[in-house]
Parts: structure tokens; sequence; C-alpha cells
């Protein structure tokens, strides 16, 4: 595998452990020439700053083993198939058409939803027991295809608090291991940055983002808000919504600030499809293994 | 015989679903109700915040309720919020909301599943699973597809920009 991505980390990370005192008379001068600490969390800025779609692809793979690895996929290949249907053309008609994009229910029955940079996206089979029909799957979707299209993911990244995570990572991986290097360097970064969220702000516009991508797609546009409204009923304390709760906004705030981006402008379309019958189909599946 | 049980099942989600839309809900602020769901329809009354309603149907962007004083008409979607104004009182589970955990007809046990989670403390201790990407990529749907499935779903693209925070179109910075 490998890509110039990891280059760059490699080397800068290596720096990194020099920083963290494993490296003698030598490491000393490499950091005195790149201007020490501060000039070493410039130079990863910059390395991960100039991310080419193919390494922020790469990235978003990576990113995603770990994902999967915390739960696998549902077992289920008509719903795998309707989700990426659904997923591919609202992600049709954002600014990032030409991306790969590959959607995902995974076997968990918490409620949650996840983006990775370069087009990964995971719906919980949770979240999707929750929704009510395909306008509203939509609407998530198309928040989770904000994150990706305004890089929100990899902006954390960017902003230093994941860098010595992956530095460290990425140092580890070229000490030791075979192949998967990227990956490795990911996975505490990965589970760092997906614990503890993005910014509220990323959340805000990326609800906005999911509401304009869902009514793009034909879809009603109250979807998202009608989603945000069954989360909102749920209590805080709910162990299926611990993790969505703390790396998110609270849903009525959402819907508070859904509700002024709205206005009424969003009138025009109403009367547009739920498609409520064919999403009903499939989650008929997982529905009734819950049952059972 | 399983099919049987399996269309059994789907009829009681569905019936579940029907359950879901006579739900409760209350207004956010004092609210105009509407004869029908649209901005210049005629008011019929006007709600005080936080009175309690009963959801009767739900078209774009309006609710159709009835109130406890018999007032029946559309409120805006966003006026209102599901569940209860005091967020103390009887709160709803995940199991609930769904339709899940309830007792079935007939006196039968409890529905639980065993949680299969998606936790902090899950992801915390994930390992990479490159097979599962791998597959997850095998699902993968061309433009073409996409556009055929809309189609049949009755989509059609609209042509909107985005909005920004007081919902003013903004252009894409590319």
């Amino acid at each position: 595998m490998n890509s110039r991505l990891l280059l760059h980390v490699v080397v800068l990370a290596g720096a990194i452990g020099i920083v963290a005192g494993c490296a003698g008379p030598q490491g000393q001068a490499f950091m005195d020439n790149i201007g020490g600490v501060d000039g070493l969390m410039k130079n990863l800025k910059q390395a991960t700053g100039t991310i080419k779609e193919p390494e922020e692809i790469e990235m978003g793979h990576g990113i995603t083993e770990t994902l999967l690895g915390a739960r696998p996929m549902v077992d289920d290949a008509e719903l795998q198939r309707y989700v990426n249907f659904v997923g591919a053309w609202v992600a049709a008609q954002s600014e990032r058409p030409q991306l790969p994009w590959h959607f995902a229910v995974n076997d968990s029955d918490h409620v949650n939803a996840f983006a990775a940079p370069g087009g990964y996206i995971i719906v919980t089979k949770g979240m999707m027991n929750l929704l009510q029909n395909e306008a509203e799957l939509a609407g998530v979707l198309g928040h989770e295809i904000g994150h990706v299209v305004r890089k929100h993911h990899l902006n954390a990244i960017r902003k230093g608090a994941y860098m010595n995570l992956l530095g460290a990572g990425a140092a580890g991986a070229a000490a030791g291991s075979q192949g998967g290097e990227l990956v490795n360097a990911l996975v505490g970064p990965t589970k760092e940055l997906y614990s503890r969220g993005l910014d509220k702000d990323d959340e805000f516009e990326a609800d906005r983002i999911g509401l304009v991508l869902a009514t793009r797609a034909g879809y009603d546009p109250w979807g998202l808000a009608s989603s945000l409204q069954t989360l909102a009923k749920i209590k805080p304390d709910d162990k299926y919504m611990a993790l969505l709760f703390k790396t998110h906004p609270n849903p009525s705030d959402r819907l508070d600030r859904l509700g002024t981006a709205m206005g009424t402008t969003f009138d025009t379309y109403s009367n547009r499809p739920q498609n409520a019958d064919r999403f009903q189909r499939a989650v008929a599946k997982i529905r009734t293994a819950a049952l059972n | 015989m399983t099919r049987t049980w399996t269309w059994m099942a789907a009829g009681l989600l569905l019936s579940c679903a029907a359950a879901h839309a006579q739900e409760t809900g209350y207004t956010l602020r004092e609210t105009e109700v509407k004869a029908k769901p649209f901005l210049d329809a005629e008011n019929v009354g006007k709600l005080p915040e936080k009175a309690q309603v009963t959801v009767v149907s739900r078209q774009g962007g309006w609710t159709q309720i009835r109130a406890d004083n018999k007032l029946e008409g559309w409120i805006r979607l966003l006026s209102m919020r599901l569940g209860s104004p005091d967020p103390q009182k009887k709160p709803t589970a995940v199991a609930t909301a769904i339709g899940f955990g309830k007792q079935r007809p007939g006196g039968g046990p409890t529905v639980t599943t065993g949680v299969r989670g998606f936790s902090e403390e899950d992801l915390k201790a994930a390992k990479p699973n490159p097979e599962e990407v791998k597959k997850m990529e095998t699902f993968t749907i061309p433009p073409a597809g996409a556009a055929q499935f809309a189609a049949a779903g009755g989509l059609n693209a609209q042509t909107v920009s985005y909005v920004d925070a007081d919902g003013k179109f903004v252009k894409v910075k590319k």
C-alpha cells in the first residue's frame, strides 16, 4: 500500500519519537534543524493539509477498518445494497459526486452514524430501526455526506490534538509491522476522534448540508428534522444513545438551528416523496430479527 | 410456517408504525393552528406554549394535531416536539421509540436482544478489520444505478443552494 501521506507522517513522526526522548545527539540535531517542536507540528499540519484525494480515500479506508473493527456489517445484502442506493443518490447531489461513496449498516443496537474521509459512511442498525422512511434516511446520510464534503474529520485531525497520536502510531508502524502501516498509524487518532466528536459548528453545518442534499435528491426536506424529533424524545441517559449524545449537540438544539435555517424556504418542496414503503421493505428483516 | 410468523411480525411492526403516528407531543411556543397544511391557509385557532397535542398525521413541514380542547388542524412541524415537555416525566427509551421491548400480544415474554454495541468502550477496544471494509466496498453503486433507483422511487433532482445558519442561500466555495 503506501503513499506520500504515510511517508510524510513517518518521517515527521520519527521526530516525535525523538521528542519523546528515544534518540541521541543525532536526533537533537534533527530537531534543531526542523525548528523544534513548533516546527515539527507545523510540518505535520502541512503534511495533512496537502492531502490529495487518493490519500484522503486511503485514510478513510484505514479509519473505516477500525470503525468496522468495533462492529462488523449486518449480514443482510439487500439492506446494504438499499442503503448504498439511497446514499449514492444523495451523494450525487453534492459537490464531490466523483468520490467512490461507500455505505454500510453495522450490526450495532446503538443509535449512531459515522463518516470517514474519502466517502466512507456507516449507519448503525439501531439508527435504521429508529428511522421511519427513506426521506429520513436521506437526511441522516446527507448529514454524514456533509462531513465528508467539508472535510470535517480531516480538518479535526489537522488541528493538532490528534497529531501526536498519528505521529506516534506512524513511528510505531514504521519501526515494526509489515503492511497496513497507515491503518496502524490511524488506529489511535480514529478512536480518539470518534469518541470525542467534531466541533458543534461542524455538526450544525452538516445538518444544513444534509437538509439541502436530501432536498436536491427530490425527498421531503423535513426527513432529517423528523428523525431528530424522534431522537429528541429519547431520554438523554439511554445507553443506546450515549456515544451519539456525547459527540453531538443535543437533538433539540439541532432542531432549533435547523428550523431557523429552513424558515419557510423549503415549503416550496412540500409533498415530495418519503418512500416509507420502500424503506420498510428494506428494514423488514432486521426488524423481524429484533422481534424474535 | 416460518413465513406465517414473519408476516405476523411484519404486521406487528406495521401496527407499531401506526401507533407511532398516534403519538403525543407539545408546542414549543404559542402556535397558530391552520385548517390546511399551508402557510396561507385559514387559522382555526391558537395553542399556547407547551400545549399537549396528539399527532394525527404528517405532511412535509406540517403536523396534523388534535389538542386536548378538541381543537384540530395543522401546525408547523418545527414548532412542536414529540414526547413530554418535562424531560423527567416518562422519558422514552430507545426500545420503546422503536416499538421493541414491549409485551407481545398473547402474553409472550418481553422482547429483549443481546446488546451489540458501538459504545465508546467498544470503539476503544476495536481492532482493524480489513475484510469488512473490502466487503463494504463491494456494495458501491455506480451513478447510473443511483439514478435508476431514484426514478423508481419517484424522486426528481432539484436545484437548491446551500443555506447558512440564518437560512440565507450561499454559494459553494469549490
